[in-house]
C-alpha cells in the first residue's frame, strides 16, 4: 500500500517560446490521439498527471514571475523512482516541452542528466489534498476488478440467490472469488504503508501541536494585533469584478468534461506585502497538517468528490499555484465550494489579489455566488494536457469498492452482511 | 424580504404554464431581412404579449429570442455582454452538446430544426387558446404580425397535442414545480418556495444576490423604456428569464417493447402488471401520479399528484424508489449533501429548480415523422448553467449519479459510450438490467431569452438600430 506524491516540475519557459509550447501542448492534449506525446498511461504507479503552461505574472520575468511550463502528476511512492519512469516512458515528450528551457540537458544526454535536471526543478507543495491516503493505482484497478466480477456473479445467479439469506449469499461470493486465481489477492486486506513513511506522518502529526505549545505564548501575543492588521487589510483589498471574457472560457471548457473527473488549475497573485504572505503561508501550513491528519478519508470539509488538490507557493511566495481533480463539471465543483466550504476557500484564496470581499478571513467572499465564479474562471488556467488513470470512477465509487474488498472476507453480524450486500 | 413581482412586466408564462389553455403550437422564426424590419414586424406582435397578472381566459402568446435573434434586432454591440457564456455560445455550441450529452443520436447535425445545417433560430412564438378553433385563428394574426413584410420566415411550426397531463410514455406530467416566492401558490411557505431572482432577472436568487444580467450604459435608453438597476444602467434582463428548448422524441414502442420483453413470465407470456411496475421504477412513480416511496406496491389514485416527500427518511437505501430513478434524479429532494435529510439539503436543492413549462406532440404534429411523440421541453430559469445544464449533466445524464456505476438516466438520458445499467437495489440483492436501450432522443432546442415587456418594447421601438446610440 503506497502513499501518494505530488510531483511537481517547474521551469521558466523564455517568453519568445510560450506560444509554440502552448500549440505543442494544445496538439498533445487533443482528445483521441491516446497521449502520443506523454504516454501516461504507461507510467506505473500514476493517478492523475498535467502538463500546463502558466503564463507570466504582471511585470513578466522582470519582477520575477517568468511564464514558465508545469508537469504536475499524483503518483505512488517516492518522486524518485517517479521521475525515472517519467523520462523512461515519456522522454520525448520531456524533451519536446522542457527543451524550451534554460539548461534542460542537450538530446542524447543520458537519462540520468534528465532525472536530475527534473529533481531540481520540483517544487514542494504548501499543502497537499489526497482523497484516501494509501490507496493506490493498482488497489483502484484491482478493487474495480473485484467489484465487477461479484456484479456478474450476482448477476448470473440473482434468481437463485433471491431465496437465499444474507449470510449464504455472502458465503457464494467468498467462495467464488476464492476459485478465481485472478482474485487471489482480495483474500487479504491491503497491506500497510511503508513504515519509515509511518514513522514520519506520525511525527508530523504529533509534533505540529508540540511546536504550537511551545510557540503558544508569543501566539497569544501576536493574535489580537494580527486580527487589527486583518480587518485594515481587508477594508482596504479590492475586490476584482471583472468577468471573465466569453473567448476566454471556451478555451478554458474546451479541455474539460470529457471524463467524470475534470482537472482545475488556477495561478494567482498574493497580494502585496509580508502581512499576506505570512498569513497565507500559515493558513496554508494549517491546511497541509488538517488534510494529512484530519481530512484524510474521502472528506475535505463536506467536500467528498476530490481526489487530489495541492497548493504550492512560486516566484518567490509572490503567486500561489492551485491543482486539483475533482468529479463531475466546474459548476457543480464551484457549487460545492461555495455551499459546503466556502469559509476554507476564503481563508486561502482571500489572501490573493481580486478575490470577492471577505470579513475576519473566512466570511463573505465565496458566497457572492458571481463574483466566486468570476474570479475562478478569470484566474483559472487550461489544463491541456490532462490524464485519468480511471477516468470513469468517482470518489464514491472508488469508496464503495474499497468497501466491498474489505467486507468480503472477515466476521460480519447479519446488518452488517446486509449493508455489505446494499453495496452492489 | 419578498421583492413584490412586477406581473404586469413579466411574461405569462413565468407564471403559469396556461393549463386551462389546453391547445399550443410554437413557430421558429428566423429573420431574413434588415434589423429595422425585423424589428418592426416583431413589434406588431409585441401588444399581443400575454403578462403576468391575470390567467388569460381564451389565449396567450409569449415571445421569445435567441442571443442570435437579439444580435439580429441589434442588440450586439452593447448588451449580448451582460448575457452570459451559455446563452451566448448557443446549445449547439460543440462544448455545450458534450456537456448535455447531444452527441450520437442526439447531435445538433440530426436535429429536425436548431442545428448547424438547418436555418438559424431567431425568435420563438408560442401561441396558446382554449381549443383548436381559437388557436388557429391566433395562428393565422400572429403569422400576419410578424410573417407579412418578409422580415422573417417560418423554420418551423412545432405543434402540440391536445393538454391531457399525461406525457407519452403515459405517466402523469408537471407534477412538482417549484413554488415561486410571490406568486399565489407560494403564500403558504415552506422550504419548497423558491427565491423569484431563480426564475426571473432582477429578484433576489437563492443567494439573495442578484444574477447577473444585461445592463445597457444610460446613454442607449435615452427615454427611459427600461427600467433602471440598482447597480446602475438600463436593466435589459429585469423581469426576464431563459427559456430552455428542447423537441424530444421518446420512442413509445421500444420503450413497450423493452419492458414487455423484460418482464415476460417463464412461459414466455406477457405480464402487464409487471411491465407497469418496471416502468414505475425507472420514474420513480405509477403511471397515475402517485410517488413510489410513498406508494411502494401499486398505484395509489389517492396519492396522484402527490409531492410532498423526502427520501432520505422513508427510503435512503432505495428499496422502494431505486436511487437511479428519474424522479430521485431531477429533483433529489432531502438526498443532497452536505447532511442528506436536512434543510441544509433541501437548500442546496434550491438552487437547482427549473419551472417546466412543455408539452407534448404527436404523432404528426411536426415535421419529426408521421408517428413521432415527444415533448417540447420548456424550462424556465435565471442561470442556466447552475440549474438547466447543471440538473441535465449531473443529475440526469451523470452515470455515476448517488453512487451508482454506470447508471444514467433510465428514461431520458442518451447512452453515450456508457454501458447503460438501471439498477433496483433491493434485499437480499438489487437486480440489474444491462444494456438499456435509449428512449429519448433529441430532435431539436436552442436557449432562448424571454424578455420582460418593456424590455420586448424596447427592442422593438427604443433601442438604437445598429447598435449605435
Amino acid at each position: 500500500m503506497p502513499y501518494q506524491t505530488a510531483v511537481t516540475v517547474r521551469a521558466a519557459l523564455p517568453p519568445d517560446r510560450v506560444a509554440e509550447v502552448r500549440e505543442l501542448l494544445g496538439e498533445a492534449g487533443r482528445k483521441g490521439t491516446a497521449g502520443e506525446l506523454f504516454p501516461f498511461a504507461e507510467v506505473p504507479g500514476i493517478h492523475f498527471a498535467r502538463v500546463v503552461l502558466v503564463p507570466e505574472g504582471p511585470g513578466g520575468a522582470a519582477a520575477g514571475m517568468p511564464p514558465s511550463v508545469v508537469y504536475m502528476g499524483e503518483v505512488d511512492g517516492p518522486v524518485e523512482a517517479h521521475l525515472a519512469d517519467l523520462v523512461r516512458t515519456a522522454g520525448d515528450g520531456l524533451d519536446r516541452v522542457f527543451g524550451h528551457c534554460a539548461g534542460y540537458p542537450a538530446g542524447g544526454s543520458p537519462a540520468a542528466a534528465r532525472i536530475d535536471w527534473l529533481r531540481s526543478h520540483c517544487l514542494p507543495c504548501a499543502a497537499y489534498y489526497v482523497n484516501t491516503v494509501g490507496r493506490g493505482r493498482q488497489q483502484i484497478e484491482q478493487e474495480a476488478l473485484l467489484r465487477e466480477a461479484i456484479e456478474e456473479f450476482l448477476d448470473r445467479n440473482g434468481a437463485d440467490l433471491a431465496a437465499t439469506s444474507p449470510a449464504e449469499i455472502r458465503a457464494a461470493v467468498q467462495e467464488y472469488v476464492r476459485g478465481r486465481a485472478d482474485l487471489a489477492w482480495a483474500c487479504t486486506g491491503s497491506a500497510p504503508p511503508p513504515l519509515g513513511w509511518r514513522i514520519r506522518q506520525v511525527a508530523h502529526l504529533a509534533g505540529v501541536p508540540l511546536a504550537g505549545l511551545v510557540l503558544l505564548p508569543f501566539g497569544v501575543i501576536a493574535l489580537p494585533v494580527w486580527a487589527v492588521l486583518l480587518r485594515r487589510h481587508e477594508r482596504r483589498d479590492v475586490p476584482d469584478r471583472a468577468r471573465p471574457g466569453h473567448d476566454r472560457i471556451r478555451e478554458l471548457a474546451g479541455c474539460e468534461d470529457f471524463v467524470a473527473q475534470n482537472p482545475f488549475t488556477a495561478v494567482g497573485s498574493v497580494k502585496a506585502g509580508p502581512f499576506r504572505r505570512i498569513t497565507l503561508t500559515t493558513v496554508l501550513f494549517v491546511v497541509d497538517y488538517g488534510v494529512r491528519h484530519v481530512f484524510n478519508r474521502g472528506n475535505l470539509a463536506g467536500v467528498k468528490t476530490i481526489h487530489f488538490a495541492r497548493w504550492l507557493f512560486v516566484d518567490g511566495k509572490q503567486r500561489v499555484i492551485f491543482a486539483s481533480n475533482y468529479d463531475g463539471s466546474l459548476e457543480s465543483y464551484m457549487d460545492d465550494f461555495i455551499d459546503k466550504v466556502a469559509w476554507g476557500l476564503n481563508a486561502v484564496f482571500s489572501n490573493g489579489q481580486g478575490y470577492p470581499r471577505v470579513r475576519w478571513l473566512v466570511l463573505d467572499g465565496a458566497r457572492d455566488e458571481q463574483a466566486f465564479k468570476n474570479y475562478l474562471r478569470c484566474h483559472q488556467v487550461p489544463t491541456q494536457v490532462w490524464y485519468s488513470a480511471y477516468d470513469t470512477s468517482t470518489t464514491r465509487n472508488l469508496d464503495t469498492n474499497a468497501r466491498i474488498r474489505a467486507g468480503l472476507f472477515g466476521r460480519l453480524g447479519p446488518a452488517e452482511t446486509e449493508a455489505w450486500l446494499a453495496l452492489f | 424580504m419578498t421583492t413584490p413581482l412586477e406581473l404586469d412586466d413579466i411574461q405569462g408564462l413565468v407564471t403559469r404554464g396556461y393549463r386551462t389553455l389546453t391547445s399550443a403550437c410554437f413557430l421558429v422564426l428566423a429573420a431574413t431581412g434588415p434589423a429595422v424590419a425585423a424589428r418592426t414586424a416583431l413589434g406588431r406582435l409585441v401588444p399581443r404579449v400575454t403578462n403576468g397578472l391575470a390567467e388569460p381566459s381564451d389565449t396567450a402568446v409569449d415571445v421569445a429570442l435567441t442571443s442570435d435573434g437579439l444580435r439580429r434586432l441589434g442588440l450586439e454591440t452593447y448588451g449580448l455582454d451582460g448575457f452570459p457564456y451559455e446563452f451566448v455560445s448557443g446549445m449547439t455550441d460543440p462544448d455545450r452538446s458534450r456537456f448535455l450529452g447531444d452527441v450520437g443520436e442526439n447531435a445538433p447535425r440530426h436535429w429536425q430544426w436548431g442545428g448547424p445545417a438547418g436555418p438559424p433560430v431567431h425568435v420563438l412564438v408560442m401561441l396558446y387558446a382554449r381549443d383548436g378553433q381559437r388557436l388557429q385563428q391566433l395562428e393565422t394574426e400572429a403569422r400576419q404580425d410578424v410573417l407579412a413584410g418578409g422580415a422573417f420566415t417560418e423554420t418551423v411550426r412545432l405543434g402540440t397535442t391536445e393538454l391531457s397531463g399525461r406525457e407519452p410514455f403515459g405517466f402523469r406530467d408537471g407534477i412538482s414545480q417549484p413554488l415561486v416566492e410571490g406568486l399565489s401558490k407560494a403564500g403558504a411557505g415552506g422550504d419548497q418556495v423558491v427565491r423569484a431572482g431563480e426564475f426571473v432577472l432582477g429578484y433576489p436568487n437563492e443567494y439573495g444576490l442578484l444574477t447577473d444580467r444585461p445592463l445597457l450604459p444610460p446613454r442607449y435608453d435615452p427615454v427611459g423604456v427600461l427600467p433602471r438597476a440598482p447597480e446602475g444602467g438600463a436593466d435589459f434582463g429585469r423581469n426576464g428569464s431563459y427559456l430552455v428548448f428542447r423537441q424530444l422524441r421518446q420512442d413509445v414502442e421500444a420503450f413497450r417493447e423493452y419492458l414487455d420483453v423484460q418482464t415476460r413470465r417463464p412461459d414466455g407470456s406477457s405480464d402487464p402488471a409487471a411491465q407497469e411496475a418496471l416502468a414505475a421504477r425507472m420514474v420513480g412513480r405509477w403511471p397515475g401520479g402517485a410517488p413510489l416511496v410513498r406508494a411502494p406496491r401499486y398505484d395509489d389514485p389517492a396519492l396522484a399528484t402527490d409531492n410532498d416527500f423526502g427520501y432520505f427518511t422513508t427510503d435512503p437505501d432505495g428499496l422502494r424508489c431505486p436511487l437511479g430513478a428519474h424522479i430521485r434524479r431531477a429533483n433529489p429532494r432531502d438526498s443532497l449533501d452536505p447532511r442528506p435529510g436536512s434543510a441544509d439539503s433541501v437548500a442546496v436543492g434550491r438552487r437547482h429548480r427549473l419551472l417546466r413549462r412543455g408539452r407534448p406532440y404527436g404523432p404528426d404534429a411536426t415535421g419529426d415523422g408521421p408517428g413521432a411523440r415527444g415533448l417540447h421541453f420548456v424550462g424556465l430559469n435565471a442561470n442556466i448553467s447552475r440549474q438547466f445544464e447543471f440538473i441535465q449533466h449531473t443529475w440526469l445524464d451523470n452515470p455515476n449519479f448517488n453512487g451508482l456505476h454506470d447508471g444514467p438516466d433510465p428514461l431520458v438520458a442518451p447512452r453515450l459510450d456508457h454501458r447503460a445499467t438501471f439498477t433496483e437495489q433491493g434485499r437480499p440483492v438489487r437486480t440489474r438490467r444491462l444494456g438499456l436501450p435509449q428512449f429519448v432522443t433529441v430532435q431539436g432546442g436552442a436557449y432562448f431569452f424571454l424578455p420582460g415587456l418593456r424590455a420586448l418594447h424596447y427592442l422593438c421601438t427604443a433601442a438604437p438600430a445598429g447598435g449605435q446610440p
